[in-house]
């Protein structure tokens, strides 16, 4: 994903995927706001995976939409006014759920790709 | 999807929040990345551009969140507040499509909802299809011993029942309140199916002597007469100055025929030999009520009836008469019988109406539709989505039925009320009538169907075109098949107007000739009340007394020209109808005749026929000289003069009331004949009839009937009565005009609303044709330039347009006659004095239609004419 694009084609795999590590990482770090995810994601990645940050926050606004996550505005390390987001029970219930899922995905996709071809290799 | 949609609306609600929220974190986001960047040594505006560009651009975030919470929910909202913008911008249409509509959706509904309460709905007793109603032949009250041997005989029935409809008066005061009552057996609200609100209802036990003498009340007497008071069972009321213990109260709401505020026993009364109801030759308005076996029909149980009647005469040759043959039809039939045609001709005539509506709607969103196709080839050429096109155009057709829908709904309502307020009184089942919101849905979706396809499918279609990469025409001509739709819906609506109108011509001309009915009496300031002389304290001999003194309290009232007493009442029909023999002919004679002589039998005082102005043919009128104690006479009508006399003079034969085996009275001499009146209504052949002396025939409740030179209020006339004692109820007072006027009630109704339909449907045909051929020219004008340019004639170009007209006028009121023709065995009963398909009318109407519709033809086709070629040929 080169960074800053707006792709709307590749959605709903990628939104699938970017709501996971956005809920993995709320349930991993704790209440955090936009920009301290961003920032997590790209330090926990390595930098492999570079964001359209815009998409975080519309990834967040899906996922308070869905009851996944809820927000509260607090005050951040730097003293202003910022949106806090937590991972709810749901969330978390989903969570464990789309792990699953995607362990067994990556697994299947394994085999398959190992799987001989037709001798033209 | 739920917490989505309930967060979606959330969402809305908050909407301006929610967005300086968002945008708030995206600018605290971008002032973080753009400090984070200039701690490392770049430029403010490096940073900033590069802050934005890490973020994926601001604007277009911003978009991007907006999208998530936005549903299908937002985008119904924008069609919806577009759809109202466009309706809005274009006044005339949606002003003249909601007027349609509420006039289509709301006359049908109140119609229809009283029709489906009226006709359709069962009624509110258990099982109600396997209730009968039995009467004697041509619907006559049944003599009680006959009642009994049906009883006794038959096996179709489950139970059989009869009731006897009354008033009493209840005598708990000093002075007597005068109620509606009915009399029934003790099986009868077991047969009905009825149960008791408090308390108990009759049951066999009741009708054995020794128990007490019991009533059940209905609901509304308890409520107002008793206070509702629980109390009020056990409780004993006095009812024509005896003691009767109450032992029940019917559910709210019910009834059986009529309302009734107090239910009595019949055993006990015929016991008594009320109203002589224990001779098989009196026939009261005693009728009966069955509730059918399982598995019986109604023609089975009628068979089966028939049967034992006819048995029943063989037995005993002397009970042969004309009652001998028994009358069973479904209950529901009795109830609503007299309603059924009228209701289901209004039904017919609405839904024609609604026809109308639709097809005009039809036309005008077919109109506008290719009025705004070039708009829509425009948008679909630059590529806008054709389900985009399609959604909104549903929306604003959805916006329009929909407001049609709710505005139509209240004006149903209005007009219901309307209708039941002006119903005439004794209709059945007029407590039942209220707003069926099935009626109204069925309605509403019959006009957004019509809505859907005749709205869009033209636009669908040219929107498609386009899609297949036709070439945009600036043309606004409509297509060929858009034209011919028109057309047709033309033809369909000069169809129906021609069907509504012939309906309202015939009822015209109905209530036309009922007016010219001659009466046989005089019926203008007429006024008439009814006064019961009930109980122990009212012996005949004191009866026979004050008839004469009620004639002359009436006269000396001021204003009064004439007055008289009378047992039955001219137009309201004969409540005693009686066999009687003639001197000199013998039983047998008569048996084999087939029928004894049979006649209505009118107790009335001297002066009657003076008050009423009924002219005496010849012989004399009952005067002074008749009394209680005068030789037995009376008075027969031109009528049975004719019948029984017809070479000779009736004056002066002996009749006696009764058969040779069982007669009732002594030998009358015949000592006057007076003219046939329409004793059972204006639209009804005039019956025999014997009249008595009241004097010597003395009877419970009679009418007190006065000629006015001026109007005098019908107190007055009650106050005289009530003068002479007040202790006796005086009730029912009115006009001869209104009691004509009730009379034709059903055929008014039915001429009103046919005449209303029919206009609307002509004005709306009219006013559509008018449409369609201006528009026709206004399409064609530059063909018109050419022609004329040419030297096109005015005759032949009026001719050009007229033509089209006279085809649809032609053959819209063609297959209109047909239709109306097809239909007019519904308007059978409800004409008078004319066919249903009576030619002249028929004739009448379609060229009233035709003239209206060819008038409507010629004016814009005579514009057509005046079009200046050079003008046509120039534009466009």
């Amino acid at each position: 994903m080169a960074k800053g694009t707006a792709g709307s084609d590749r959605s709903d795999i990628l939104q699938g995927t970017l709501d996971l590590i956005v809920l993995k990482t709320l349930d991993a770090l704790g209440p955090q706001h936009g920009y301290g995810i961003a920032r997590r994601i790209e330090q926990v990645s390595e930098d492999v995976l570079r964001l359209n940050e815009g998409t975080v926050y519309t990834a967040l606004m899906r996922l308070t939409q869905r009851g996944w996550i809820t927000s509260s505005w607090g005050t951040s390390e730097n003293n202003r006014r910022a949106r806090f987001y937590a991972i709810t029970r749901r969330g978390r219930q989903r969570l464990v759920h789309e792990a699953i899922s995607w362990e067994r995905m990556a697994g299947v996709m394994t085999r398959v790709l190992k799987l001989a071809g037709t001798g033209q290799s | 999807m739920m917490t989505r949609l309930l967060a979606s609306l959330r969402g809305r609600l908050r909407r301006r929040r929610i967005e300086r929220e968002i945008a708030e974190e995206l600018q605290d986001h971008l002032e973080r990345e753009i400090a984070a960047h200039q701690m490392r040594g770049v430029s403010p505006d490096e940073a900033r551009r590069l802050a934005l560009r890490d973020l994926g651009g601001l604007v277009q975030t911003r978009d991007a969140t907006r999208d998530v919470y936005a549903t299908w929910l937002d985008g119904l909202w924008r069609d919806l507040r577009y759809a109202v913008r466009v309706l809005r911008r274009a006044p005339r249409f949606t002003v003249t499509a909601l007027t349609l509509l509420v006039v289509g959706i709301g006359s049908t509904t109140a119609i229809i909802s009283v029709a489906y309460a009226v006709l359709l709905r069962p009624l509110p007793y258990p099982d109600p299809e396997r209730l009968v109603f039995l009467a004697e032949k041509d619907g006559g009250g049944i003599a009680w011993p006959d009642f009994q041997d049906w009883r006794a005989r038959a096996t179709s029935f489950d139970g059989l029942a009869s009731s006897l409809a009354d008033s009493v008066l209840l005598t708990n005061g000093p002075v007597p309140k005068r109620f509606e009552s009915r009399s029934v057996t003790a099986n009868f609200f077991r047969v009905i199916g009825s149960t008791a609100y408090r308390g108990r209802l009759f049951d066999e036990a009741d009708s054995r002597p020794e128990s007490g003498a019991t009533v059940v009340v209905s609901h509304g007497f308890w409520l107002r007469e008793l206070g509702g008071d629980a109390a009020a069972i056990g409780q004993t009321m006095s009812i024509n100055r005896r003691p009767f213990t109450i032992i029940g109260i019917m559910p709210p709401g019910f009834r059986y025929m009529t309302p009734a505020d107090v239910y009595l026993l019949l055993e006990p009364q015929v016991a008594a030999n009320y109203r002589g109801m224990q001779s098989r030759l009196t026939h009261t308005t005693l009728f009966a009520v069955g509730r059918m076996k399982p598995g019986v029909s109604v023609i089975a149980a009628r068979t089966e009836m028939q049967a034992i009647a006819e048995a029943l005469a063989l037995e005993s040759t002397g009970k042969v008469g004309p009652y001998v043959r028994v009358q069973l039809v479904s209950l529901s039939d009795r109830i609503v019988g007299t309603m059924a045609p009228t209701l289901t001709v209004l039904s017919g005539a609405v839904t024609l109406l609604l026809l109308i509506t639709c097809v005009n709607l039809a036309a005008m969103l077919l109109n506008r539709a290719t009025a705004r196709s070039h708009e829509f080839r425009i948008r679909a050429a630059i590529g806008g989505s054709r389900w985009v096109l399609i959604r909104q155009l549903l929306v604003e057709h959805g916006v329009l039925v929909g407001a049609g829908g709710l505005l139509g709904a209240a004006a149903g309502a209005a007009i219901l009320t309307g209708l039941i307020a002006a119903a005439p009184r004794d209709m059945p089942r007029l407590d039942e009538i209220h707003l069926d919101l099935a009626v109204l849905m069925w309605t509403t979706l019959a006009c957004a169907a019509c809505a859907g396809v005749f709205g869009f499918v033209p636009i669908v279609k040219t929107a498609g075109t386009i899609m297949q990469g036709a070439v945009v025409r600036s043309g606004r001509g409509p297509t060929r098949s858009a034209t011919s739709l028109r057309w047709g819906l033309m033809i369909a609506e000069m169809a129906v107007a021609t069907v509504l109108l012939a309906g309202a011509g015939l009822m015209v001309h109905t209530m036309l000739r009922l007016t010219r009915v001659d009466p046989g009496f005089d019926p203008h300031n007429l006024q008439a009340s009814s006064f019961s002389l009930t109980g122990a304290s009212w012996p005949d001999a004191r009866k026979q007394v004050f008839y004469d003194a009620v004639v002359e309290r009436l006269r000396a009232v001021p204003g009064v020209e004439s007055a008289a007493v009378t047992y039955s009442l001219p137009i309201l029909g004969s409540n005693w109808w009686q066999v009687f023999m003639i001197e000199g002919t013998t039983a047998e004679h008569w048996i084999a005749v087939g029928e004894f002589p049979n006649a209505g039998m009118v107790p009335v005082s001297a002066g009657y026929f003076e008050a009423l102005r009924i002219p005496l043919l010849k012989g004399r009128s009952f005067d002074r000289t008749d009394t209680p104690d005068s030789a037995p006479v009376a008075m027969i009508n031109s009528r049975l003069a004719r019948r029984y006399w017809p070479d000779g003079d009736s004056i002066g034969k002996q009749i006696r009331q009764g058969l040779p085996a069982d007669p009732f009275g002594p030998w009358r001499t015949i000592v006057g004949v007076v003219g046939d009146i329409k004793q059972e209504g204006l639209d009804q052949n005039t019956p025999q009839q014997v009249f008595l002396p009241a004097v010597q025939v003395p009877r419970t409740t009679m009418f007190a009937v006065a000629r006015t030179e001026r109007s005098v209020a019908s107190s007055s006339l009650d106050q005289a009565i009530h003068d002479l004692d007040p202790a006796i109820p005086v009730f029912n007072d009115r006009t001869m005009d209104r009691i004509m006027s009730e009379a034709a009630s059903r055929r008014r109704i039915a001429m009103i609303v046919l005449t209303v339909f029919g206009s609307v449907a002509v004005i709306l045909a009219a006013v559509g044709l008018y449409g369609v051929i201006s528009q026709g020219v206004a399409d064609r004008r530059q063909e018109i330039g050419v022609r004329v340019a040419l030297g096109a004639t005015y005759a032949q170009v009026v001719g050009l347009f007229l033509r089209h007209g006279l085809i649809v006028v032609g053959f819209g009121i063609g297959c209109g006659s047909a239709a109306a023709l097809a239909m007019s065995r519904s308007l059978k009963s409800l004409v008078f004095g004319i066919t249903a398909t009576d030619p002249a009318t028929l004739a009448a109407t379609a060229a009233l239609l035709a003239l209206v519709a060819l008038v409507a033809c010629y004016m814009p086709a005579r514009s057509a004419a005046r079009v200046d070629p050079l003008e046509a040929l120039r534009s466009d």
